[in-house]
């Protein structure tokens, strides 16, 4: 089996490797958010896993409990718990991404529980006060896992997992960067699947499988038959079906701002830092998503950053239909990539894939003009 | 004393005809719009001689005040529905709820113009961005509403104000500042607010003082913010009170009243005007109880409406009261819980501050977990002796909808009283129509309740 064929084999949940877990008797948490310091989880000897629901194909409950005007994944969430397809997990950490996520873990909690339940109260700016706020948290955080589940988080120990997760983020920066090139080392396809590995397995048999990926991919030849150098940008996109509909009409994904991509891994913790201190800065000033109401700014430069590094010739803006930030997010920068002469198009979409051939036709335009 | 229709009525229809500039075009509208909802309401009272009300003085004022700022070059700052404008008060500036567009402008069906002005130059659809604040986008591309000199706004109660408010910032160039608004995190060991909640809101509120300072070039005059807080206190006093009568049988007020006093607070807080107005409507409330006279004449069906009004029908409510002696006693903007604090220093005024911000229509109910909301719903149910429950749901109220089905299940299991949900659209009457709206109730009540 290949390394990426293992990669795709961790990505659907669950998998072996959180069946193996589990079988040594040890906890798998599921948590919803890249502002959850997942670290915390990891340190206490509990597997972090971020909680998708691939298997969803219809919403009649999260329909009725949720409304259909609600973002599809997180009925598709909510599908998936009352199905009992998230059983896997000893309990689910969210936080107040946005309404409908801070909803989903209320229409959980009642409609499908789940042993523990946990909550964090994530600031919507950055500024000194936030971060203390956000640090206080975090530590009444690591308590609650702690008394739960009758561990003790010690310093080393999260200084430790604090470490192994930097060296994961490294690893995927330097997948990336490999993708900078005139003739990438991977498609976007295969990245997705990557990027999935990386929050559905333990994180040091994924930094393992990653090193020896990118050390056999730096020997190989890159890809050079696609017909245009594509970014992708939004919401929540954890399908490498999507990807691979871009990449099968020609195009080859090259970067993201995405928040199972870049935004989940391009910055580091400060390791020298005490723990606690190091994560609430770096969970609250990464690379934004549009939950946060001062970020547009920074959020729009690091993709204008991103375009030039890595040579992208259009931005494909993925929308998930009724998800009120990402509107607002990308009406801002249509205007500012119009101003700038960057390609783009704008493709709302639902977490089940459909309208496939509206799509393709829509890209396949996209390309056109791109070429 | 002024005449409403000898003098009153004339007075304000001469303030309308004066030039008020281009911006103020909507704005004039409304205030045209309410000097005659308000004549026509006082003719069918029989009260076309009676004085002025000191609600309706203040709701008026409110549009002369703004206007009349730009012309004197006094700074307005724009600021959203669920924050009291107490602080800005206090800091001599004017201001400007922005949902007053949305929700003054839709009994005269105007929203509908500048939402599709908004959907045409691609700036979101009703089900996924508020149709609150979309207006705002339309009005600001047709130059039909004011720019704010300065704009403030929340992290909470949504996502679609936060996202909107930063789109309005994105187009204008106006200077902003928004705080953060914890989300009670539901842990055994954490109540609603406590003392990390509070100092963390207060150390915010701080900022927004150093920040007002810089953008207005003046300091805080502490003795006008104590007396400000003061005011704004003895208005709280006033609603609690008038949200204690409200218990009574017969409900001593009409259906809208409740919302009047969040009118009050949240467009005229801490001023001695919000005293008067929110005085005026428990004294009402106070006499009709000790007369035992209704709101609704021979009460039949008390409801409790935990959202907003369907703003587009603003007959909707009377039809209620008229066609099945109903009487809407709550509404989530109308019915919030800030009791009056000790304001005797600086700090304590700004401890006030805080715990009315954290307390706010929407904020209180909607900044935490569901049991905040199904708490809210339910004691009201049982203290207000209600016969049922209607939940006329945003279709883009993300987290609010996503919590009416629990809410009912659960009021249906701790009361047994019956709840109605329905999907709509408080600011466009296109999307659901007030036919369809009436007829849905009708069946409920008559199916259901009666």
């Amino acid at each position: 089996m290949s390394i990426i064929e293992k990669f795709i084999q961790a990505a659907p949940l669950p998998n072996s490797w959180i069946d193996n877990w589990k079988r040594d008797g040890k906890k798998v948490l599921g948590y919803f958010c890249t502002y959850i310091p997942d670290e915390i989880i990891y340190a206490a000897d509990i597997l972090p896993i971020r909680i998708r629901a691939r298997q969803c194909s219809d919403t009649p409950v999260g329909d009725a409990y949720m409304s259909s005007t609600t973002c599809s994944f997180t009925r598709c969430c909510l599908e998936a718990a009352d199905r009992k397809q998230l059983n896997f997990l000893d309990g689910i950490i969210s936080c107040n991404s946005c309404d409908q996520i801070r909803r989903l873990y209320d229409n959980i909690r009642y409609k499908a529980p789940f042993p523990f339940h946990y909550f964090l109260s994530v600031p919507a700016n950055v500024n000194e006060v936030t971060i203390e706020w956000y640090k206080h948290e975090v530590g009444k955080f690591k308590k609650q896992i702690e008394k739960e589940f009758k561990v003790k988080i010690t310093d080393d120990k999260l200084g430790h997992a604090i470490q192994i997760y930097n060296e994961s983020r490294r690893l995927l920066k330097k997948l990336y960067l490999l993708r900078q090139r005139e003739t990438p080392h991977f498609t976007g396809t295969d990245v997705m699947n990557i990027l999935l590995a990386s929050v559905s397995i333990p994180k040091e048999y994924f930094n393992n499988l990653l090193s020896q990926q990118i050390e056999e991919a730096e020997n190989n030849e890159g890809i050079s038959d696609y017909r245009a150098r594509i970014m992708v940008v939004g919401s929540l996109l954890d399908n490498p079906q999507y990807i691979k509909i871009i990449e099968d009409l020609g195009g080859l994904v090259v970067t993201d701002s995405l928040c199972f991509g870049t935004r989940s891994f391009w910055d580091l913790v400060e390791e020298s830092h005490s723990p606690l201190d190091a994560l609430a800065q770096r969970y609250l000033s990464k690379i934004s998503c549009p939950r946060m109401t001062d970020g547009h700014l920074s959020r729009k430069q690091f993709i204008l950053d991103l375009i030039k590094e890595f040579y992208v010739d259009g931005v494909i803006f993925q929308r998930m239909k009724f998800c009120p930030y990402w509107w607002g997010e990308i009406f801002m920068l249509r205007r500012e990539l119009k101003e700038l002469g960057v390609p783009f198009i704008d493709l709302e979409r639902e977490y089940i894939l459909g309208g496939i051939g509206q799509m393709k036709t829509r890209i396949q335009a996209f390309l056109e003009v791109l070429e | 004393m002024i005449k409403i229709e000898e003098d009153w009525y004339k007075n304000y229809k001469k303030i309308a005809r004066e030039k008020w500039g281009s911006e103020f075009t909507l704005w004039k509208a409304m205030f045209r719009g309410f000097i005659d909802m308000m004549r026509e309401e006082a003719i069918k009272q029989g009260k076309e001689n009676e004085p002025i009300n000191p609600f309706s003085k203040m709701l008026l004022d409110v549009f002369i005040d703004v206007a009349r700022a730009r012309k004197k070059g006094k700074q307005i700052i724009m600021y959203p529905f669920n924050y009291g404008p107490e602080l800005f008060h206090a800091m001599n500036l004017e201001p400007l709820m922005q949902e007053m567009f949305s929700v003054g402008l839709a009994p005269f069906h105007i929203n509908e113009h500048y939402l599709d002005i908004t959907n045409e130059i691609g700036y979101g659809d009703n089900p996924t961005l508020c149709n609150a604040q979309r207006p705002l986008i339309g009005s600001y591309i047709e130059k039909a509403a004011p720019i704010p000199d300065l704009l403030f706004f929340l992290s909470t109660p949504c996502n679609s104000l936060a996202t909107t408010y930063q789109v309005f910032q994105h187009l204008t160039g106006v200077p902003t500042y928004t705080i953060d608004i914890p989300y009670w995190s539901h842990s055994p060991d954490s109540t609603f607010y406590d003392e990390k909640t509070l100092e963390y809101v207060i150390k915010q509120l701080k900022k927004l003082v150093v920040w007002l300072e810089n953008q207005t070039h003046q300091k805080l005059d502490e003795e006008k913010f104590k007396q400000t807080m003061v005011w704004l206190n003895q208005a709280r006093a006033n609603v609690l009170e008038f949200n204690e009568l409200l218990r009574a049988v017969p409900c001593p007020a009409r259906s809208i009243e409740g919302f009047g006093n969040y009118l009050a607070m949240v467009l005229r807080g801490g001023t001695k005007a919000a005293v008067e107005a929110t005085k005026w409507l428990r004294d009402n409330a106070a006499s009709n109880v000790k007369n035992k006279i209704g709101g609704v004449p021979d009460e039949k069906i008390r409801i409790a409406w935990p959202y907003t009004h369907v703003f587009f029908d603003n007959e909707l409510l009377p039809w209620l009261e008229e066609n099945f002696n109903a009487v809407v006693i709550m509404d989530i903007l109308g019915y919030y819980h800030v009791p009056p604090h000790d304001t005797s220093t600086i700090e304590k005024c700004f401890e006030s501050l805080a715990k009315g911000t954290l307390d706010f229509s929407m904020i209180g109910t909607c900044r935490g977990p569901i049991e905040f909301y199904i708490d809210y719903v339910i004691r009201f149910v049982k203290d207000y002796k209600i016969d049922c429950v209607i939940m006329p749901m945003q279709f883009a109220c993300k987290h609010a909808y996503a919590m009416a089905r629990i809410t009912s299940e659960e009021v249906r299991n701790q009361t047994g009283i019956p709840t109605m949900i329905f999907g709509c659209d408080p600011y466009d009457s296109r999307e659901v129509s007030s036919e369809e709206i009436r007829g849905k109730i009708a069946d409920f009540l008559t199916e259901i309740v009666l």
